[in-house]
């Protein structure tokens, strides 16, 4: 560098002898002394651009020019704060969204899970789920787990989990923590060391011991290095603790939390120690072994195990344990990431409209630099080189803003979604990042060099620059499109919240507190457990401002519900395959006491005991399904037995007889799912000794419906649960109405973050378009006072500039309506109650665009009326 | 032409060393003015070949007492001169062919 300064001074002293002795053959000449040394520089030319051509030789010139760029872009973006900080804000805003939601997809969606050789891992599912009673739809019997685990030859290793909720007691009390309970291949395969003690292995397949995640051995063993022998209570059962997983490691789900791990034991009947005859199956492929070669090897296995199993002739399916992590979180990121890049394009608009709003102020600057000699490429990389500088400016603090922003969402929701816990920016992304933003830079700058071209080559210093850029026109219509979608979409998503607000829960929420509780021994008998849930049932019926309690396995909201999905055969309709309900157990009061609308028929009554029918009320889906012209009451259903089952294979054989129809209620806490087929068995007609009273009663879930105040109800349960149930560990106490506005809480989320991108769009696209017409009027200040001095009024004046802004608006708003649509159709998945072509989504939105840009027009409209003719002519 | 200028200034510097002002007012009173240039662009052409390698220069004390930088032809230059020389010559006999009859042909 200080090699070029010394001959950079060397060439212009060359220049400079050389018209110096000119000079003075000019004066030998006989010229008078001044008009020797001009007729000298005349001789010798543009001195700059010899001294610009000779240096181009040197090369690295283009270095040297780079920071001569700089230096300028510095020096001219402080001279204008204004132009700047409004460029700034636009790039921060545009860039530091697009880094936050990329940072997220990528550390989320496309950064493997960090477990070693992480895509080794698959999930096998069955893809139509096992008949009997399951953990899950795609669960696979304890049994093909272990033919798989015996025979197939694909995996290294396999193992079978199930996760639920159960009381844990340590020194400091009993509460609710996740429990997985796994087969003892389950760390090896995930491929886990511990951090303190050991981990479960395969000669723990029967001990009582059990191994803790780091945040339950901080929370809960007050991060005793010493706590590796101490004693747990997991449902009433002592548990060794023998190891701590390190933190940040949390297998399966990848949500953090307090989690302990048990090894499962199989019984003769191959069940688990919580009446569970599945689990979810994960697998680690040998290395060199294909997915879909594991798929067919299992296949192979799974189709030729024992021959009354219930799941022969069912069809395995694989995906990668990634997908199982993080599958509920893909659509929503990528949608949000969609919304993101329309607003950065807007951001890009917007840049773009602003640097020409510059150019225009600085076209007299350019044209005469272009007359001195500059060229349009030099030109050009001084503008290009700017614009690149204000956006990395932004992209840098755009990504100091990301880093805030991911700091929070990862504390917000790490215990809510999976992998949240490990959100941060990784260099990718920041490189991605620097990248976008030079893209910008060159896209925002090329938009103001075509003005610039096309005025550099008309006739120095003409004054005809009234015209303003139609590009600028143009970059408005499109951010007029692109803030029409997202408005449209925002529109769609408050309409889908609204409508999942108002939904027909098929009951009434209000006044009803839940309450759901567990046995804390997990392995009380049955019928001791009915009859503690049937005694808390009369007590709190007699609570003093008690108006009715309700019993049932599936509550709405409830993240305890256990339904049994069976196999139903309706008399009177051949059995299709795929024929099924969810079957629930419900208290005898159930239709008077949870408030559900009777549609026909009749409630269960206390003589029903007596009968020796099996009694059941059904849902109006149920109906709809399998009872289409027929009388529902009196129909009769019956359990389903695949040809080679046994008696055993269902949960009983006896027939039910349908005595009512009930109207649909939500079921589990999802306010947007369709309604399932389903039965409603009187808890009390099930013989208390038989296997399904066993599961359903392992959990007792109460609707108290009461004009008190949730506080004082919720005291008095408790007071009476320790009174008459000590035994009895309760899991959650809530009102109703809490647990609906928690089921909404996520949609929430995402409709705030679309909302507040339509809000973000709608202002980047009104500063847009006044900046377009304040440097219109700007430009025309001299055609507006010639046409005042003809006899024009202010308010033609302001309705030329208002009309201006009108077709701007209206050629945008048919593309945005168009785009709006195709949108619609991209996110449907996520509406509900509202189509995906909403008018009145279109409609409001539309007008909201309208009225913003009428609004942002007015000012530079108001300044065009404010122009005095009279000082305009002066100027003249 | 490309390499025109740079071939003259071989030509120029080729018997001895000179400074800038001395190469243009003599190729420019050799060509017959015919050349007519701006003498800035001279140097451009001057540092194209001293990056090559053709030419040298080193600071001096000009005729008339002023201090410049002379340029002097290298061995590397020679040889380039003697090839573009008979190129051009070449070039230009074929031209000559190409307008000869012609020529021959109006007088009659």
């Amino acid at each position: 560098m200080f090699d070029w300064k010394r001959r950079r001074k060397q060439l212009f002293q060359e220049f400079e002898a050389h018209i110096d002795i000119q000079t003075k053959e000019n004066i030998e000449a006989g010229m008078p002394p001044e008009a020797a040394r001009q007729a000298a520089r005349k001789k010798f030319g543009n001195v700059l651009l010899a001294a610009e051509q000779s240096r181009e030789i040197w090369g690295g010139l283009w270095l040297e020019r780079m920071l001569q760029d700089l230096r300028y872009a510095v020096r001219s973006l402080s001279g204008a704060p204004a132009y700047t900080v409004a460029l700034l804000c636009t790039l921060v805003l545009g860039l530091g969204s697009v880094t936050t939601m990329s940072a997220i997809v990528e550390s989320i969606l496309i950064r493997p899970v960090a477990l070693p050789h992480s895509e080794q891992l698959v999930q096998m599912y069955s893809e139509d789920g096992p008949g009997g009673f399951n953990a899950s739809q795609i669960a696979l019997s304890y049994k093909a787990i272990e033919e798989l685990q015996r025979n197939a030859h694909s995996f290294s290793s396999l193992t079978g989990y199930n996760t639920m909720a159960r009381p844990v007691t340590a020194s400091d009390g009993t509460s609710i923590s996740v429990l997985t309970v796994a087969t003892p291949e389950f760390f090896a395969t995930f491929g886990v060391q511990a951090k303190l003690g050991r981990l479960i292995g395969p000669g723990d397949a029967r001990a009582a011991v059990a191994v803790v995640t780091d945040e339950f051995w901080r929370e809960r063993l007050h991060a005793d290095p010493k706590a590796v022998g101490a004693t747990i209570k997991v449902s009433g059962q002592d548990q060794t603790v023998i190891g701590v997983l390190p933190a940040g490691v949390h297998v399966p789900q990848g949500t953090g939390g307090q989690i302990v791990y048990l090894p499962v034991s199989i019984n003769a009947s191959g069940q688990d120690d919580f009446k569970l005859d599945s689990a979810l199956a994960v697998a680690r492929l040998k290395p060199g072994i294909s997915p879909k070669q594991a798929r067919e090897d299992a296949q192979n296995v799974f189709s030729h195990a024992d021959r009354s199993n219930a799941e022969q002739g069912k069809r395995l399916a694989m995906r990668s344990y990634q997908d199982l992590v993080v599958s509920d979180l893909q659509r929503p990121l990528l949608t949000l990431l969609g919304g993101v890049g329309v607003l950065l394009l807007i951001a890009c608009a917007n840049a773009a409209n602003l640097q020409i709003g510059r150019a225009t102020s600085r076209m007299q600057e350019m044209t005469t630099r272009s007359a001195l000699g500059a060229s349009f490429g030099r030109l050009l990389q001084q503008l290009v080189t700017e614009s690149i500088l204000v956006s990395l400016l932004g992209a840098t603090l755009g990504a100091a803003l990301s880093y805030v922003a991911i700091q929070v969402l990862r504390n917000a929701y790490r215990m809510q979604y999976s992998r949240f816990d490990e959100l941060s920016i990784h260099p990718i992304v920041l490189v991605s990042t620097g990248l976008l933003a030079i893209l910008v830079g060159v896209l925002a700058s090329i938009a103001p060099l075509f003005s610039i071209r096309r005025q550099t080559t008309a006739p120095v210093n003409s004054r005809n620059a009234s015209r303003t850029s139609r590009l600028a026109g143009v970059l408005v219509a499109i951010q007029v499109a692109l803030t029409c979608v997202l408005l449209v979409v925002s529109g769609l998503f408050v309409r889908t919240l609204r409508s999942l607000e108002h939904v027909n829960l098929g009951f009434d929420p209000r006044n009803v507190t839940t309450l759901i509780l567990m046995p804390e021994q997990q392995n009380q008998d049955p019928e001791r457990s009915r009859e503690i849930e049937t005694r808390l049932l009369q007590r709190f019926e007699t609570l003093p401002g008690v108006q009715s309690v309700a019993m049932q396995t599936d509550i709405p909201f409830s993240n305890y519900n256990v339904v049994l999905n069976g196999t139903s055969e309706v008399s009177g309709r051949a059995y299709h395959e795929g024929d099924a309900a969810n079957y629930s157990m419900v208290s005898s009061n159930f239709v008077r006491a949870s408030g559900i609308r009777l549609l026909q028929g009749r409630d269960f009554v206390p003589q029903d005991a007596a009968s020796p029918a099996m009694l059941i009320l059904v849902n109006e889906t149920f109906v709809k399904k399998y009872l289409v012209g027929q009388h529902p009451i009196g129909a009769s259903v019956r359990f389903h037995r695949n040809p080679g089952e046994t008696d055993a294979d269902i949960p009983f054989s006896q027939p039910m007889t349908i005595i009512g129809v009930v109207e649909n209620e939500i079921q589990g806490g999802d306010l947007g799912a369709p309604h399932q087929p389903m039965v409603y068995l009187d808890y009390m007609k099930l013989p208390g000794s038989s296997f399904l009273s066993a599961v359903f009663s392992m959990t007792a879930q109460y609707a108290i419906r009461s004009p008190l105040a949730p506080a004082v109800m919720a005291s008095e349960l408790r007071a009476t649960v320790a009174k008459e149930a000590p035994s009895m560990v309760q899991m959650n106490l809530q009102p109703m109405e809490d647990a609906i506005a928690q089921s909404l809480d996520q949609r929430r989320l995402a409709l705030r973050l679309v909302a507040g991108f339509g809000v973000i769009a709608l202002l980047l696209s009104a500063v847009g378009i006044y900046g377009v017409l304040a440097y219109s009027v700007a430009l025309r200040r001299r055609d507006i006072g010639i046409r005042m001095a003809l006899g024009s009024t202010r308010g033609k004046a302001a309705g030329l500039i208002m009309r201006q802004a009108g077709i701007m608006t209206l050629i945008g708003l048919i593309p945005g309506i168009a785009g709006a649509c195709a949108t619609g159709y991209a996110v449907r998945s996520f509406l509900y109650g509202v189509k995906m072509f909403d008018p009145a989504s279109i409609v409001v939105s539309g007008c909201l665009l309208v009225i913003v840009f009428l609004v942002a027009a007015s000012l530079p409209a108001l300044r065009a009326a404010q122009v005095d003719p009279v000082e305009m002519l002066r100027a003249e | 032409m490309q390499g025109t200028l740079d071939l003259l200034i071989l030509q120029t510097v080729a018997p001895g060393q000179l400074h800038g002002h001395a190469i243009a007012n003599s190729i420019e009173r050799r060509s017959g003015e015919a050349l007519q240039v701006g003498h800035g662009s001279l140097y451009p052409a001057l540092q194209r070949l001293l990056k090559l390698g053709f030419i040298v220069a080193e600071d001096g004390i000009s005729e008339n007492n002023r201090k410049a930088r002379f340029y002097r032809l290298t061995a590397k230059g020679r040889k380039q001169l003697v090839v573009e020389a008979s190129k051009w010559q070449k070039l230009s006999d074929a031209i000559t062919r190409i307008l000869a009859p012609a020529a021959e042909k109006t007088p009659l």
